[in-house]
């Protein structure tokens, strides 16, 4: 659906001089996959989802979302409709006085009746439990209610693709509980896609796919129980793993005989009591 | 009394249909050299709180209070307290309007009126104590460096005032897991080496916890925790029903907990959680 060919991408001026923010990257996003971006920061995450919503063009290769080329400016705003983007402050995104307007902001840009654009809205809002929020200015709201209505305002438009770079950084831990709930049921209930930015290896682990960038290129990627556990290579990428990864390791260090794939903590904690059962 | 409030009571907009009352009499106290954390939901007033803490906020009611004397309003002495309290706010790159590192630095001892040979000295040494290597930064345009090195110009650019108490508004919101533990353990540095009182607001505990001598827990605008941050990591329940959570270490042992094993759940740290597993097995074989 979204799919990467050779991609290179330099920032204007920096053509010559310095290291590209994005090479050589191939990658192929299918219908309804979850999908976790990591790596350091400047390794090219957030570059790489402005290409995939033609807010970048490629310097080098090309981005082919459903069948249209990003570079294709007569269709920029249909690959902008595929791929919508969330931002990491919501506070940034909101334009509206209202969460209904805000919602309805796109809609109202492809001139559509109004009272379908209505029927819309009221539909997104329910689908994100957001209902009873709709006449609230939305600087009234929670940070995780702000970031659901940037998400409702994407969602009205139909997209196939949501891409969001790093939506929980501003957000306290129920914002951020809030988010990664909403956006993983949109995922398996709405069969659509996510790219996910992070610097939480915790929001990753359920994703279809992680991938790892660092400088400008794809590092590895696969499902997370066999990326998050390869921490040599994270740990020398200055990241880290989960916490359940961690511990589990340093535990075997300890001569604990724990399964090698675990990420999640109720898989530590079930691992850990079946040993103290068997000893 | 250091630092710290007495009956701190804040309303925005007061006398107005969109009257907010942010913080309701909060009362603490820090000593000199702490590291305090702040945290609490969203709109919970931590932002409000330390903003009064440098004369940024004035109380509606109740004091603030820095080094025995309370906060006035006289704008002799909020100058001089702002010299001594460094206040770096939420994304403090976004607030650069410098042309140069080294301006951006230099902007608040110019401000103080020290001389050019002074202000060199400053930023110089500034930019040294975050780690910066000022010759190789110090012309570069601040929106041409890395989001690590941006957030250690913003703090450079307070820490060349010499402040003694040092505030920071979610100082890592968006930095990567090795910018994270730089800024962490620069911060521990500054707080142990020099001295330096540190309070931080933030969201994820499980980084600072281990850092922290003392938790301040706000909601609502009450302050309705303060003491060790063990101490707050064992009440889970209770940090749930405040859209807060733990630490993903702590939920383990609660985990192991819940299933019968006798660990305790006041642990935070992974090597912390590796001695208490350790020692719960050993018990076990005996």
């Amino acid at each position: 659906m979204i799919e990467a060919r050779n991609l290179a991408y330099y920032y204007p001026g920096e053509e010559e001089t310095s290291l590209p923010a994005l090479s050589g990257i191939n990658l192929a996003v299918r219908r309804g996959e979850y999908l976790a971006l990591l790596g350091p920061n400047g390794s090219g995450k957030t570059t790489l989802l402005k290409l995939f919503n033609a807010l970048l063009t490629p310097s080098e290769g090309e981005v082919w979302v459903k069948g249209i080329s990003t570079v294709d400016e007569d269709k920029i705003t249909e690959v902008r409709r595929y791929c919508g983007m969330i931002f990491q402050n919501p506070d940034n995104q909101l334009v509206a006085t209202t969460v209904e307007e805000d919602i309805a902001f796109g809609l109202e840009n492809l001139a559509l009746p109004s009272a379908e654009i209505k029927e819309k809205v009221i539909d997104v809002a329910s689908l994100l439990g957001l209902d009873h929020l709709l006449q609230q200015p939305p600087h009234l709201l929670s940070g995780g209610e702000k970031q659901r209505v940037a998400i409702a305002g994407v969602l009205a438009m139909q997209p196939h693709c949501i891409l969001m770079d790093e939506p929980t950084a501003m957000l306290d831990p129920a914002g951020r509980r809030d988010v990664i709930e909403t956006v993983g049921r949109l995922n398996r209930e709405q069969d659509l896609a996510v790219i996910h930015v992070t610097h939480f290896p915790e929001e990753a682990v359920f994703a279809d796919r992680v991938i790892i960038l660092n400088q400008g290129s794809l590092v590895t990627q696969g499902p997370p129980e066999i990326v998050f556990n390869d921490l040599k290579l994270l740990h020398s990428l200055g990241l880290q793993g989960p916490a359940a990864v961690e511990l589990a390791a340093l535990l075997r260090k300890d001569g604990f005989d724990l399964p090698s794939q675990l990420i999640h903590c109720r898989e530590l904690v079930n691992s850990l009591c079946s040993l103290e059962r068997k000893s | 009394m250091f630092i710290g409030t007495e009956k701190l009571t804040h309303t925005y907009m007061p006398g107005t249909p969109f009257a907010n009352e942010a913080l309701k009499e909060v009362t603490f106290d820090v000593k000199q050299g702490e590291f305090v954390l702040v945290i609490g939901p969203s709109g919970s007033g931590k932002s409000t709180l330390i903003q009064h803490l440098n004369g940024i906020l004035k109380p509606s009611s109740g004091k603030v209070y820095f080094d025995g004397n309370a906060i006035g309003s006289d704008k002799g002495e909020l100058f001089k307290l702002r010299r001594r309290v460094g206040l770096v706010f939420q994304m403090p790159e976004e607030h650069f309007f410098s042309e140069t590192v080294y301006d951006e630095v230099a902007f608040a001892p110019r401000n103080l009126g020290f001389d050019e040979s002074e202000v060199q000295i400053r930023v110089t040494s500034a930019l040294e104590e975050v780690g910066l290597n000022a010759e190789t930064l110090a012309e570069r345009h601040p929106f041409q460096i890395s989001a690590g090195q941006k957030r250690l110009v913003a703090l450079a650019s307070v820490l060349s005032l010499n402040p003694e108490v040092l505030i920071l508004d979610e100082p890592t919101a968006g930095l990567d897991s090795s910018g994270r533990r730089n800024l962490f353990s620069l911060l521990t540095r500054l707080n142990r080496s020099k001295g330096l009182t540190v309070l931080i607001c933030t969201h994820h505990l499980d980084e600072v916890a281990a850092l922290a001598d003392s938790v301040l827990v706000l909601h609502h605008g009450r302050l309705i925790f303060n003491g060790l941050a063990g101490e707050i990591f064992s009440r889970r329940e209770q940090l749930y029903e405040l859209g807060l959570g733990l630490p993903a270490v702590t939920e383990i042992l609660f985990g192991l907990s819940e299933k019968g094993m006798k660990v305790r759940t006041d642990i935070y740290t992974l090597e912390g959680a590796r001695l208490e597993i350790n020692k719960v097995k050993r018990r076990h074989e005996k």
